[in-house]
């Protein structure tokens, strides 16, 4: 029998509340929007399952962005704050981030509106899987372009604080997989390096993006073809082309 | 060609561990808490453990993909994680998991864990992990199922 000695206390505790506790969304079978903003369409993540990047049907793709914030005296934590409440300001022209009453706070789900290659306007979400003071991820629905994670970090490299976006994704369907290949790729290594620049801009900061992009695994898993149900830009187009029909019927009768 | 990539990806970061069967490693003091210690023991005939105590983040890339090296040198052909003693885990530790998980299965082993409590068993479910990693509640049983591969 071991007698508890005053040294193991701050260790039981710790097991009892894990650190990260507070940082982590809560396990919900499906996801649930607190509240639609104005302009905004829910058609594609309400009822969903978040997915991960184990999830998808492509190739696995571990793409890493990042600037150095040079010159500045800005700290971590502070971009990170600046990131969580002006995301949507920081994302390129095209896309529309409609972030969730309570904020960028775990477990919250926000509401997108973008485009896709050939300008198909895709409305989706995504969840807020994790978010402390340095770093915040996001995490994908089903009916997404990809499936997996978007982490936002900021951190000290020899004494300059860097900002970077990572993405372990891979496409969720065929058709995304098709996407990606033409062109997709090309469109989302933009945009994450557009808003990286506006966030150095931010800070008064020019400095240039780096990209590190790795194929993690390059098998397609064909078992998940049939994501391609949820597809959020096929439902996102019938949802646009079926317009004038539900203004039809939803007139008030004369 | 692709072993390549991904081995470069497990080690992006920089850092310096030790070729021993205890590894360790603190990031520079401006992080004091991103810390982990890792230690390889053999179990059975096929299986090898990681003890895993303290902080699984990015920062502990390194020290994660030096004791897979080491618990998969030989015959192991499960891997088993336990994390009794994980403190912090944030979703870049996820991440280093899914990155491990993909390597493991392109060796042809299986990947097995132990000792999660209810939070990081919820933090499984959420993030999907669960799927694709089988949790078993003792050691006893992990390594019952990884001797049984």
């Amino acid at each position: 029998m071991t007698e508890q000695t005053p040294q193991d206390e701050p260790r039981e505790k710790q097991k009892r509340e894990p650190r990260d506790a507070a940082y982590w969304a809560k396990y919900a079978e499906t996801l649930k929007v607190a509240g639609v903003a104005e302009g905004a369409t829910n058609i594609n993540v309400d009822g969903r399952r978040a997915v991960g990047p184990l999830q998808g049907f492509g190739k696995m793709w571990q793409k890493t962005y990042r600037v150095s914030l040079a010159g500045t005296e800005v700290t971590p934590v502070e971009v990170i704050k600046t990131w969580k409440e002006n995301y949507q300001e920081f994302w390129p022209e095209g896309n529309r981030f409609y972030a969730p009453l309570a904020g960028i706070a775990p477990g919250e789900v926000a509401l997108i509106s973008g485009s896709l290659p050939g300008g198909v306007k895709l409305s989706t979400g995504v969840m807020v899987l994790y978010a402390d003071d340095e770093s915040f991820s996001l995490m994908t629905p089903e009916g997404h372009p990809f499936s997996g994670w978007i982490t936002f970090s900021s951190f000290e490299e020899e004494g300059t604080t860097v900002a970077q976006v990572q993405v372990l994704i891979r496409a969720n369907d065929p058709l995304y997989e098709l996407g990606l290949r033409l062109g997709g790729h090309k469109m989302e290594d933009e945009m994450w390096r557009k808003t990286l620049e506006n966030l150095a801009a931010h800070f008064d900061v020019k400095e240039p993006v780096e990209t590190n992009v790795v194929c993690v695994d390059p098998r397609i898993q064909w078992s998940q073809y049939r994501n391609v149900w949820h597809n959020a830009g096929i439902r996102s187009a019938i949802y646009s082309f079926t317009a004038p029909l539900r203004w039809r019927r939803n007139r008030p009768e004369r | 060609m692709e072993d390549e990539s991904l081995h470069s990806s497990l080690h992006s970061l920089r850092g310096e561990y030790e070729g021993t069967r205890e590894v360790y490693r603190t990031r520079r003091n401006e992080m004091p808490e991103a810390q982990v210690k890792m230690k390889v023991r053999e179990a059975g005939e096929k299986a090898s453990i990681i003890d895993i105590e303290g902080d699984l983040t990015a920062f502990a890339e390194a020290v994660l993909m030096d004791a897979y090296n080491q618990a998969s040198d030989g015959r192991a052909r499960a891997i088993i994680l336990n994390f009794e003693d994980l403190e912090y885990m944030n979703s870049s530790g996820i991440g280093l998991l899914v990155t491990l998980l993909i390597r493991i299965n392109r060796e042809k082993q299986e990947l097995l864990t132990y000792g999660l409590s209810e939070h990081y068993r919820s933090i499984f479910q959420i993030t999907r992990l669960d799927d694709a990693i089988a949790i078993h509640d003792s050691e006893e049983e992990a390594v019952r199922a990884a001797n049984s591969v």
